[in-house]
């Protein structure tokens, strides 16, 4: 019959791992956010009518954010701190990739 | 019946398995990225394809059965003839080409399974079949993959959410995932390429010993696996769109960290079941992965209507494909001019889909376009630009605290 137990485990790791590297990548952004250099990356397609934006559009609301990184009230100091987290926390998603990789591939783990 | 004859349309049919293989589990991947804009469709369906040509190269360990175990094989059960092969894999190519048409993701493994049960069925009664390994491998995982990878997706969606959530109008930068969709979806394709080309190299394999061409226990020839390398990349770029369409825009509506959530659940859950000793189909994950990101984002909806028609999908494949192995496996006992009949009759049923679905087609243009909805503007639904004023960012209200 079907091993649960087998099951109990691929489910936890699947969850952990999917969390970790998830977490990771979201905190890395958030703290691109925080340091000032938020993440703009607009979509090679437009896909959804409602997010359909001109190029001068999309250029006036990307000077607008920026406008608003300005006004960021931490200090140099802080904003290097938070730039130096998010590169890790980055790197540690790309180890993870290369995990996944190793995993992937049969001459790596034989 | 001539024997190297029924090896070559073994042969011949098994690579147009692997085919249809590669364009229905294209969107497993590739579905998420495009939907998001991360990549543009057709570069999207290369690197896939790229990837998957490179996964065929990486592992050589071959399914040693390919009914994993279903059917009741060697003595005392059925003779895996080239014949049973060859109503197997017809089962399953024309239950594979009627799910594309209907743009539903199902597993190209549970279809082989479902032609080769039944062509076994036919040939050697319902004894052949071990039904307990049936519930096993196909029945209970069918429930258990979207469940697993709709749990962990919803989780990690709601994570990436809740950290990147900023209540003070500045921008959160959510845009960056779609980098990371490239890599998440990437390791999807490329697990899928290492898996899914083994399994045609399988039948391929066991046909040609079974035939006694090729030693008994000896792996597959390396024309084998550059062929089956080549058919599954080349289904692959060929991008099954009608499926990209229902798993990139027809479940949910699909943000750029809910696309990063779902690719790494897909990838995170199918590396488990792999390498723990639970297999579990890459189709099923991955749907399961975009509904349960769908329900993770707070405003977004699921179209559960959808979400039942790919469940009914995955009820009927087995039997549907087992059903089409049969009448193939009947025809094929007749000798070789059954075994045309089943030629002329297959081929037929494939251009007849090919054709209805050139009636709508789906492509790279417009598998992800906006569906024109009742009741929202023409201009919205036509995909043009159109002008929105960004709404000022309201200050949350936060709850006043109530005294104990």
């Amino acid at each position: 019959m079907i091993d649960w137990a087998a099951f109990v485990v691929v489910f936890a790791a699947s969850l952990i791992g999917a969390c970790v590297v998830v977490a990771l990548y979201a905190l890395g952004t958030r703290l691109l956010a925080v340091a000032g250099r938020a993440l703009f990356v607009e979509p090679v397609e437009f896909t959804d009518a409602i997010t359909v934006l001109t190029p001068e559009r999309a250029a006036k609301l990307q000077r607008k954010a920026e406008k608003a990184q300005r006004k960021n009230p931490l200090s140099t100091g802080q904003k290097r701190l938070a730039l130096a987290a998010a590169c890790a926390c980055f790197t540690l998603c790309g180890l993870a990739v290369l995990y996944g990789l190793y995993l992937i591939i049969p001459f790596f783990h034989q | 019946m001539d024997l190297t004859l029924i090896v070559v349309l073994v042969i011949a049919l098994a690579l147009f398995f692997d085919f249809t293989n590669g364009f229905h589990d294209t969107a497993n991947a590739m579905a998420t990225p495009i939907a998001t804009g991360a990549m543009r469709p057709r570069v999207a369906v290369a690197l896939a394809a790229v990837l998957n040509l490179i996964g065929a190269f990486l592992s050589t360990e071959v399914a040693k059965t390919i009914s994993g175990g279903i059917i009741r094989e060697g003595s005392g059960g059925v003779q895996i003839t080239p014949v049973l092969i060859f109503a197997g894999l017809v089962g399953a190519i024309v239950w594979n080409m009627v799910t594309w048409l209907y743009g539903l993701p199902s597993s190209s493994s549970h279809a082989l399974f479902g032609g080769l049960i039944g062509a076994a069925i036919v040939g050697a009664g319902l004894q052949a079949i071990d039904f307990i390994v049936v519930l096993d491998k196909v029945i209970l995982p069918a429930l258990i993959a979207p469940f697993t990878a709709g749990v962990v997706a919803w989780g990690a969606t709601k994570l990436a959410y809740w950290i990147t959530r900023r209540y003070d109008g500045r921008p959160d930068g959510r845009g960056g995932f779609r980098y990371g969709q490239i890599f998440s979806s990437s390791l999807v394709a490329l697990s899928h390429g290492t898996n899914d080309a083994q399994k045609t190299m399988g039948v391929i394999t066991l046909t040609l010993i079974a035939a006694g061409i090729q030693p008994l226990g000896s792996g597959p020839q390396i024309w084998v696996v550059i062929a089956c390398a080549m058919a599954i990349a080349l289904g692959t770029y060929s991008g099954g769109w009608r499926i990209i369409r229902t798993l990139g825009r027809g479940l949910t509506e699909i943000k750029p960290a809910q696309g990063f959530a779902a690719e790494t659940s897909t990838a995170a859950t199918i590396l488990a079941s792999s390498h723990l000793g639970f297999a579990l189909s890459t189709t099923q994950v991955a749907s399961g992965s975009v509904i349960g990101s769908g329900l993770g984002r707070r405003g977004s909806s699921v179209r559960w209507g959808t979400a039942g028609r790919i469940g009914l999908g995955w009820l009927l494949t087995l039997p549907s494909a087992a059903v089409v192995g049969a009448v193939a496996g009947l025809l094929a006992n007749l000798g070789p001019v059954g075994v045309g009949i089943d030629l002329v009759l297959g081929l037929a049923i494939v251009v007849y889909i090919f054709w209805r679905a050139s009636r709508n087609r789906v492509s790279s243009a417009n598998a992800v376009a906006p569906l024109p909805v009742q009741g929202r503007s023409d201009v919205a639904a036509s995909g043009k630009v159109v002008k929105i004023e960004k709404v000022k960012p309201l200050k949350r209200q936060r709850p006043k605290k109530e005294s104990a």
